[in-house]
């Protein structure tokens, strides 16, 4: 049972302070951004008007604690069909923010440099859609007994959504995917491959 | 309606347009154009014979375009007078109706559209609301799927006196459909299209879904809606019914609707709220039920008629509690959905109320309206004097001031309601306002402020709302400082600036200048003109130096006591925090140039005359008390 005390009033509060937050209130629970979701087709747990509602009702260590409040890839068909006007991508974000904020680690998979690999070329850089990578000069380790100081990207984990288009961007395969390193792919692909015999 | 028709007092016009509206309230005068049907319509006796030979098929508009008509035709069956038409747009001239026609000779082509002016007392606007067009919703796919259909068509669809008789049938492939979804709120309840909600749909979709499962038992039914609104004598029974009768409602408002290329069957994806699961349900047919939008004419007719339209289109109204039948223009009803959204029952209730208050003037020898009105002193009027003036005219929620270059402004009695806008906005001061002319103004805030104006608050109240707020603080017995000395005006339009700069000139601690808020005023626009001029004057003040809250613009209801006695209140602790000598000093200050602002006041007539007399009663008043 939810009861007075397993709730936080002003967590609604928290995320409507939040940017892209202040139109959390704006919704009437029509269902429609739910219905539209494709996170919502593969992974049934995501559902963006329950985790409205949850944010409206109080229950802010459920919500933050949940992994799936990391799922939403901001591709916005649920923003077009929105009768209220609310940009559910933004409310996902200011989410983030605020578990961020109360010390919670994004669950999903974001991208990885490999630095040793890297030619430091910044093509991520100008690909990546959320500008979450940046050229920073390091150290790197290149053998046992050699470093060198080099520009290399470096993903900010909070700002990455995980989408890949940097890993197909670079040209010598640097960056990849924490979950969907680029060898399980190819790996899933030979098994459909030898699966369907072609 | 044949009955009216019949009526012999009721002269029921068809096929007529409204061009012109001139007068006022009991005296209009209208232009009607009566568009020619290429029928005389005292020989057409509506046997059909030109119809019959008639080669020429359109898609019927009344059948929602689901059935062909001729070129010669009747709107519908029902139509009142029962006299064919000829549609100019289609029509090929072979002239077989007119052979068709024969002696009766009521074929007539060569006849035109007649203009004729007529004397009416009152006018009663009823022209109802349109649909909106689902189309612009891509996700519903209305348009390119046949079998998604909207509630209109299913009405014809589902008409014994139909294009299929009655007969429920799929637009694709003419199958009886046996899995029937209907959506709620298609471009209603939608910030992207209509922000309103469109009142009658749920009970429409209830009836609709109960029409059609007490024909076609066997037929599955379900209903998709956000919130179903049931607010009305015996609707929640009805909706209790349509539950018994096997009617599913699923709570979810569908994202998607696609369709099977093969079976032209539909696929609707939506939340089941219930479940907090998204599911994907198979229909022979989808019917959209859709929003409810003014008239696509709404602007001609406004203009035409001269009433204003509240947010969205629909026509205001004078008061939306006390007064929903009546416009801000006196003789012009409103009824039906034309003022805003409403069902059946409220409709018939507007529209007899409505037909009333027309009678009622109808029936009046004399009008009795405000004494306030607004006169023009013609030879104070620069538009007299062959100058571009008219700004009285713009001040006008009413358009009650007809300004032509070379004559006085002037202002029709019957249709002023006494705001007194113009008055404040002339920049000549050349109207006045009965039982408010700014001589018997003037004279008050002298006498208000005849003693100690220092530390005075003179409080300008409107007479609907803050003057109200400062009665229910009485009343209410909320304190507030005694101070206070409250002047009453009809409006804040009325507030002119000169009063302002003349209860400063004459050394007024502190000014409020207070009215309704701009949604509660009760002369249309008259609010937003008082609160122009009030910022331009707080504007004004800051830059001559004054000190911060001594003029202070609030707009308090006539509910909001509690406010009027803080912003009083308020008002006074401002007063107290600036030392007494600094007070009188800036009050020095500024004299001179608040009596060169106030200087064009002294011009008006009765003006010197009231403010003297208004001084010699205060000398004797004191001298009184000294005595």
């Amino acid at each position: 049972m939810v009861d007075h005390g397993s709730r936080d009033g002003t967590f609604a509060d928290q995320v409507r302070a939040s940017p892209g937050g202040d139109k959390l209130t704006y919704c009437f629970s029509c269902g429609t951004c739910t219905a539209t979701c494709p996170i919502n087709w593969v992974e049934e747990n995501y559902n963006p008007r329950r985790i409205i509602r949850l944010v409206m009702l109080g229950m802010k260590e459920q919500v933050l604690s949940d992994p799936v409040i990391w799922l939403c890839s901001a591709c916005d068909i649920c923003y077009r069909r929105c009768p209220q006007d609310i940009r559910i991508s933004d409310v996902m974000k200011a989410i983030r923010d605020v578990a961020i904020q109360e010390g919670y680690e994004p669950t999903r998979a974001i991208a990885k440099v490999n630095e040793r690999a890297c030619a430091g070329c910044g093509m991520c850089i100008q690909a990546c859609p959320y500008e979450a990578i940046e050229l920073t000069s390091t150290w790197v380790t290149i053998q046992q007994t050699m470093r060198q100081r080099r520009a290399v990207p470096k993903v900010n984990k909070f700002l990455c959504q995980g989408c890949g288009i940097c890993t197909a961007t670079c040209p010598v395969s640097a960056i990849s995917l924490t979950e969907v390193s680029d060898d399980t792919i190819v790996a899933q692909i030979r098994a459909f491959a030898e699966e369907t015999g072609k | 309606m044949v009955d009216a028709a019949r009526h012999p007092k009721v002269d029921v016009r068809t096929y007529t347009e409204v061009e012109r509206v001139e007068g006022f309230v009991g005296n209009f005068k209208i232009l009607l154009r009566e568009k020619s049907r290429y029928v005389h319509a005292d020989r057409c006796n509506g046997c059909g014979e030109c119809a019959q030979v008639c080669p020429i098929e359109v898609p019927n508009y009344f059948d929602m375009h689901l059935a062909p008509r001729k070129a010669a035709y009747v709107p519908m069956s029902q139509s009142v007078p029962l006299i064919y038409n000829i549609d100019m747009d289609a029509c090929i001239h072979c002239y077989k109706c007119v052979e068709a026609c024969g002696k009766l000779e009521a074929i007539d082509f060569s006849i035109e559209d007649n203009l004729v002016w007529e004397d009416i007392g009152s006018v009663v606007v009823a022209t109802g609301y349109d649909h909106f067009d689902p189309s612009v919703i891509p996700e519903y796919g209305y348009g390119r799927f046949p079998n998604v259909i909207t509630a209109m068509e299913m009405e014809r669809l589902n008409n014994s006196a139909g294009p299929t008789a009655g007969e429920l049938i799929r637009p694709s492939d003419g199958a009886s459909p046996k899995r029937l979804a209907i959506i709620n709120c298609v471009g209603s309840r939608d910030k992207r299209f209509n922000p309103w909600c469109s009142n009658f749909c749920c009970m429409y979709a209830i009836k609709n879904a109960i029409l059609l499962k007490q024909a076609h038992p066997d037929t599955n039914i379900s209903i998709y809606y956000m919130d179903i609104r049931t607010p009305s004598k015996g609707y929640e029974e009805f909706y209790d019914r349509a539950r018994e009768m096997g009617i599913r409602f699923i709570q979810g408002r569908p994202s998607l609707i696609t369709e099977d290329p093969d079976t032209r069957n539909l696929f609707v994806h939506s939340e089941n709220m219930d479940l907090g699961r998204t599911i994907e349900l198979e229909y022979d047919m989808v019917m959209l039920n859709q929003a409810a939008v003014p008239q696509p004419d709404v602007d001609t007719v406004s203009s035409v008629l001269n009433i204003s339209q509240s947010p969205g289109g629909w026509f205001m109204e004078y008061h939306p509690k006390l007064r929903p039948m009546d416009s801000p223009t006196d003789g012009i009803f409103l009824a039906g959905a034309c003022q805003g959204v409403k069902d059946i029952p409220a409709s018939v209730a507007q529209g007899s109320a409505a037909a009333s208050r027309a009678g009622r003037v109808l029936h009046a020898d004399e009008w009795e309206i405000e004494p306030t009105v607004a006169y023009v002193w013609e030879d104070r009027c620069v538009s007299a004097q062959d100058k571009k003036c008219g700004v009285c005219a713009k001040a006008c929620p009413y358009n009650a001031i007809e300004v032509v270059q070379g004559q006085a402004a002037k202002v029709i009695t019957a249709k002023c309601h006494g705001c007194g806008g113009c008055v404040a906005e002339c920049p000549h001061n050349a109207i006045t306002q009965l039982h408010f002319t700014d001589a018997q103004i003037l004279a008050q805030i002298h006498a208000l402020l005849g003693e100690k104006p220092e530390e005075k608050i003179l409080a300008f109240r409107c007479h609907w709302c803050s003057y109200g707020g400062a009665d229910l603080a009485g009343t209410s017995h909320f304190e507030y400082s005694s101070n206070e000395r409250g002047l009453r005006m009809m409006c804040s339009a009325r507030m002119d600036s000169d009063f302002i700069y003349e209860a400063f000139r004459l050394g007024a601690g502190a000014v409020l200048y207070s009215g309704c808020h701009e949604q509660d005023c009760h002369y249309i626009t008259g609010q937003p003109v008082g609160a122009r001029r009030a910022d331009r004057l707080l504007k004004t003040f800051d830059k001559m130096g004054m000190t911060a809250g001594r003029f202070r613009i609030a707009w308090i209801s006539a509910a909001e006591g509690d406010k009027y006695a803080r912003v009083i209140n308020e008002m006074q602790e401002t007063l107290d925090s600036i030392p007494k000598q600094q007070l009188l000093e800036e009050i020095e200050l500024l004299r001179p140039q608040m009596e060169k602002r106030a200087r064009r006041m002294r011009e008006v007539p009765q003006v010197e005359a009231a403010i003297e007399y208004a001084d010699q009663l205060k000398v004797a008043v004191t001298e009184r008390e000294v005595q």
